[in-house]
C-alpha cells in the first residue's frame, strides 16, 4: 500500500485524536473545550472510517479483512460501533472520556501494520471466515469497551477511597453503574467470542487451513485462554455473584489478553493463516 | 414612575424584628389591599421569607415616600415605628432594581445560591397579581427579575455544587450506588443530623431502613417516621453485611463498628461495596475500615470539608453574577426610560389626529358633492402625512429616552405641542 492510500485513514485517526482532547479537556474546563466538539469530530472520523473500509473492500472484492492493517482498522470500526449503540441505549455519561483515547492509539498502533506486510492466505469467499471473523470482532469490541468502564471504575473507586473530589469525581457516574454496564458489555461479548471460536474450529476441522497440529496455534491457544478468563469473570459474578475492584482489574487483565491475542501473536510468528507478503509472493510463483 | 424598596432582611434585622414583620398566606393579600386603598395610584408586590420582608412600590412621581410604607408596616402590625425602623433600608429606582434582582438571583440569601428563592419571589408576584396590585411597571420587574434569577443560575455556577452536610453525604452515596430503591440503610444512633440524613436519603427513594439505638424506644420513633424497621442494638453485628448505607451518630465513648465486623461483612457481600458515613463525635467507627476493598467511609470532617470548598467556589462566582445583574438592571432601567415617554407620545399622535379630524370635517363641508372614492384618498393621504411626520420624532424620542432623558422629553413635547393633560399616565 502506498503512503497516498493510507491518507484517508489519517485523517481518521486526526479526528479521533482531536475527540480525545475534547472528551478528556471536557471533564477539566468545560468553558474551554465544548462536549460537542468531541462527539461530532468522533462522529466524522467514524463516517470516513466506514467509508474507507468500504472503499478498501470494493477494491478488493472482499470483507476488508486481507491483512493485518485492514483486519486492526475493521476491528477498530467495531468498537466504535458497538459503543455507538450503547450509547444510543444507556446514555452513557463520560464514557467518550475513557473510550476515544483507547481508540486513538489503536489507530496509531495499526498505522504501523502498514499494508502488504501480512497478508491472509485463506479464501475470503467463505462462509466459515465469515461466521469466525465477525462474532470475535463483535465480542472484542464489547470487551474494548468493558475495558474502558474497568479504568473507569477503578478511577472513580480511586477518587472516592483517597477522597479526591474534583471536577472528574462529579462528571463519572456511580460505581454501581459502572459496575452493572461492564457486566452487561461483558455478558455480550461472551456469546459472541464462543459462537466465533466454535466456527473457528469447525473450519479449522473440516477444512485443514492451519495444518495438523492447529491446535498448537498461538492465536488459537490465547484465544481459549482468553475464553477461559472471560468464562471465569462470568462465572464470579453470575454463580458467586462478585462486584467491585477485583472484578474492574480482571477485566483490565481480559482485555490485555484479547490485545494479546489480536495482534501479539504475530510478533510471536504465529501466522494462523496469515503470510508475510514475500512468502505469499514466492508461493505464487 | 419611580420604583421603591423598603425592607429588611437576615443581615440587617435580627429574627425577633423580622417575624414582627412578617406576612403570611393569610394576611398577605388583605395587606396588599388596606396599602392600595391609601394609595390607589400605586403598584406593589409584597415578598415575605424568613429571611426577610420587603415591600416594592411603584408610583407615579415617587407619590410614595419610605415614611408612607415604614407607617404602613407599623399600622398594619400594630407596632410602634422605633421597634423596626433602624433595621430597615430602602433603595430607589435602579438601586430598588439592583436589589430585587440580586435578592432573586440568590445572591443576597443566607446560603448563597440556593434556589428557593426563585419559587418565593414567583409566588409573592402572583399573590399580588392576583390581588391586582401590580401593573405595568411591577408587572416588567419581577417578570424580569425571574428571567435574570434564570440566566444567573444557567451562565454560572453559584447553585451548582452542593452546600449542606446531609446533601453532600447524599451526593457521595450516589456515586457508589445508582439508585437507593432496594438499598438496605442502617441508622445507628438517634441524632438530629441522623435524622436530617435520612429523609434526604427517603427523598430519593431509600425504602429499606433499620435504626439501631441503646434506648429501643427512639429508634422506633426514627424508624417509624421513615416507615423503617426499628432493631436492638445487641443485633447490630447481624445487620452489617445485609447494609448497604451505614450512618452511625451515637454518643458513645468508644468505637461501635469495628474493623473485623466489616472485614466479615464485606465477605459476605462479595465485593457489594458499603458506604459508612460516621458523623458522631467522638468518632463511632474505626478509622482502619477505610482501608477494606470496596469500603468507602467518611466522617464529619470529610463533609465539612466539602462543603467549605462549595461555599468557596459559590462565592468565587458572585462576581461573574454581580456583573450579569447590573447589565440586566441597565437593560430594565432603559426599559422604563421607554415606558415613561410611551404614553406622551401616545397622547401626541391623538393631538395630531384630532387636528387632523377637525381640518378634514371642516373640508368636506366646504366640497360639496365629492365623491366617495376621492374623499378616502383625501382622509388617508392627511393621516399619511401625520404618521410621516411623527415617526422620526417618535423614534427619536424613543431612543433618547432609553439613554435616560426621558422625562426631559415628555416634557418637551408638552411645551411644544400644548398638550398638558395627563401627559404621562400609565
Amino acid at each position: 500500500m502506498t503512503l497516498y492510500s493510507h491518507i484517508p485513514f489519517f485523517i481518521v485517526i486526526f479526528l479521533y485524536f482531536i475527540s480525545s482532547v475534547w472528551s478528556v479537556g471536557y471533564i477539566m474546563k468545560p468553558a474551554f473545550f465544548n462536549k460537542k466538539v468531541g462527539k461530532w469530530s468522533m462522529m466524522m472520523g467514524f463516517l470516513i472510517h466506514s467509508g474507507f473500509l468500504v472503499f478498501l473492500g470494493l477494491e478488493s472484492g472482499n470483507i476488508p479483512i486481507t491483512n493485518v492493517y485492514e483486519s486492526f482498522l475493521s476491528l477498530i470500526w467495531c468498537i466504535l460501533f458497538v459503543y455507538i449503540n450503547l450509547d444510543y441505549l444507556y446514555k452513557l455519561p463520560s464514557l467518550d472520556t475513557f473510550l476515544v483515547p483507547v481508540v486513538t492509539a489503536l489507530s496509531l498502533w495499526a498505522l504501523t501494520f502498514d499494508g502488504g506486510n501480512l497478508l491472509i492466505t485463506v479464501s475470503l469467499q467463505n462462509f466459515w471466515l465469515i461466521a469466525h471473523i465477525i462474532p470475535i470482532f463483535i465480542g472484542y469490541a464489547s470487551f474494548t469497551i468493558s475495558f474502558s468502564l474497568s479504568i473507569m471504575y477503578l478511577t472513580q473507586q480511586r477518587q472516592l477511597k483517597h477522597k479526591l473530589f474534583g471536577p472528574l469525581f462529579s462528571k463519572l457516574p456511580s460505581l454501581e453503574g459502572i459496575d452493572r454496564l461492564m457486566w452487561k458489555t461483558i455478558s455480550f461479548g461472551f456469546p459472541l467470542l464462543t459462537l466465533g471460536l466454535v466456527f473457528g474450529t469447525f473450519w479449522v476441522e473440516t477444512q485443514n487451513i492451519l495444518g495438523e497440529q492447529w491446535y498448537l496455534d498461538y492465536k488459537v491457544v490465547l484465544g481459549l485462554a482468553t475464553w477461559l478468563i472471560y468464562a471465569a469473570l462470568l462465572h464470579m459474578r453470575l454463580v458467586a455473584s462478585f462486584h467491585g475492584t477485583k472484578i474492574a482489574c480482571l477485566t483490565i487483565a481480559g482485555f490485555c489478553l484479547v490485545l494479546f491475542t489480536f495482534i501479539g501473536t504475530f510478533f510471536m510468528g504465529s501466522k494462523h493463516a496469515f503470510q508475510k507478503v514475500s512468502e505469499h509472493t514466492h508461493e505464487k510463483f | 414612575m419611580s420604583i421603591l424598596v423598603v425592607g429588611l432582611n437576615h443581615k440587617s434585622a435580627p429574627v425577633e424584628v423580622r417575624e414582627k414583620l412578617a406576612f403570611n398566606a393569610n394576611n398577605i393579600s388583605t395587606a396588599l389591599s388596606v396599602f392600595l386603598h391609601k394609595h390607589q395610584t400605586a403598584e406593589t408586590v409584597i415578598l415575605s421569607t424568613c429571611n426577610r420582608v420587603e415591600m416594592y412600590v411603584s408610583s407615579l412621581d415617587s407619590a410614595v415616600k419610605t415614611e408612607d410604607v415604614l407607617s404602613f408596616f407599623a399600622d398594619f402590625h400594630k407596632i410602634t415605628l422605633t421597634e423596626f425602623s433602624p433595621y430597615m433600608y430602602h433603595y430607589t429606582d435602579d438601586r430598588a432594581v439592583n436589589h430585587l434582582f440580586f435578592v432573586t438571583a440568590s445572591l443576597d440569601s443566607m446560603v448563597l445560591g440556593e434556589s428557593q428563592i426563585l419559587s418565593q419571589v414567583k409566588e409573592a408576584y402572583t399573590t399580588a397579581s392576583m390581588e391586582e396590585a401590580t401593573g405595568k411597571v411591577m408587572n416588567q420587574l419581577f417578570q424580569q427579575a425571574l428571567n435574570v434569577a434564570k440566566i444567573v443560575h444557567t451562565k454560572t455556577a453559584i447553585g451548582k455544587k452542593k452546600v449542606s452536610i446531609s446533601s453532600v453525604a447524599v451526593e457521595f452515596a450516589e456515586k457508589i450506588f445508582q439508585d437507593f430503591t432496594g438499598k438496605m440503610v442502617l441508622v445507628v444512633g438517634a441524632g438530629e443530623m441522623c435524622e436530617l440524613l435520612l429523609k434526604h436519603l427517603y427523598e430519593e427513594g431509600a425504602r429499606t431502613i433499620v435504626v439501631a439505638n441503646r434506648t429501643f424506644e427512639r429508634a422506633q420513633e426514627i424508624a417509624n417516621a421513615f416507615q423503617g424497621q426499628a432493631i436492638k442494638y445487641e443485633l447490630l453485628g447481624e445487620y452489617l453485611a445485609k447494609a448497604d448505607i451505614i450512618i452511625s451518630s451515637t454518643s458513645a465513648p468508644h468505637f461501635v463498628i469495628h474493623s473485623d465486623q466489616v472485614k466479615d461483612a464485606i465477605r459476605h457481600r462479595r465485593g457489594n461495596p458499603m458506604f459508612l458515613l460516621d458523623i458522631a463525635v467522638p468518632r463511632d467507627i474505626e478509622p482502619e475500615i477505610a482501608n477494606i476493598d470496596n469500603v468507602y467511609l467518611y466522617n464529619i470532617d470529610d463533609l465539612q470539608s466539602v462543603v467549605s470548598q462549595n461555599i468557596d467556589e459559590r462565592t468565587r462566582e458572585v462576581e461573574k453574577c454581580r456583573a450579569i445583574v447590573e447589565e440586566e438592571v441597565e437593560h430594565f432601567m432603559a426599559r422604563l426610560e421607554e415606558m415613561k415617554i410611551e404614553p406622551a407620545i401616545m397622547l401626541l399622535r391623538n393631538h395630531f389626529h384630532a387636528i387632523g379630524k377637525e381640518e378634514l370635517d371642516r373640508l368636506k363641508t366646504k366640497l360639496k358633492g365629492v365623491d366617495n372614492g376621492d374623499w378616502e384618498q383625501v382622509v388617508y393621504t392627511v393621516e399619511r402625512t401625520i404618521n410621516k411626520l411623527l415617526h422620526h420624532p417618535a423614534k427619536v424620542a424613543k431612543q433618547e429616552a432609553k439613554n435616560g432623558g426621558g422625562y426631559r422629553y415628555v416634557e418637551i413635547i408638552r411645551k411644544l405641542f400644548g398638550i398638558f393633560h395627563h401627559a404621562d399616565q400609565s
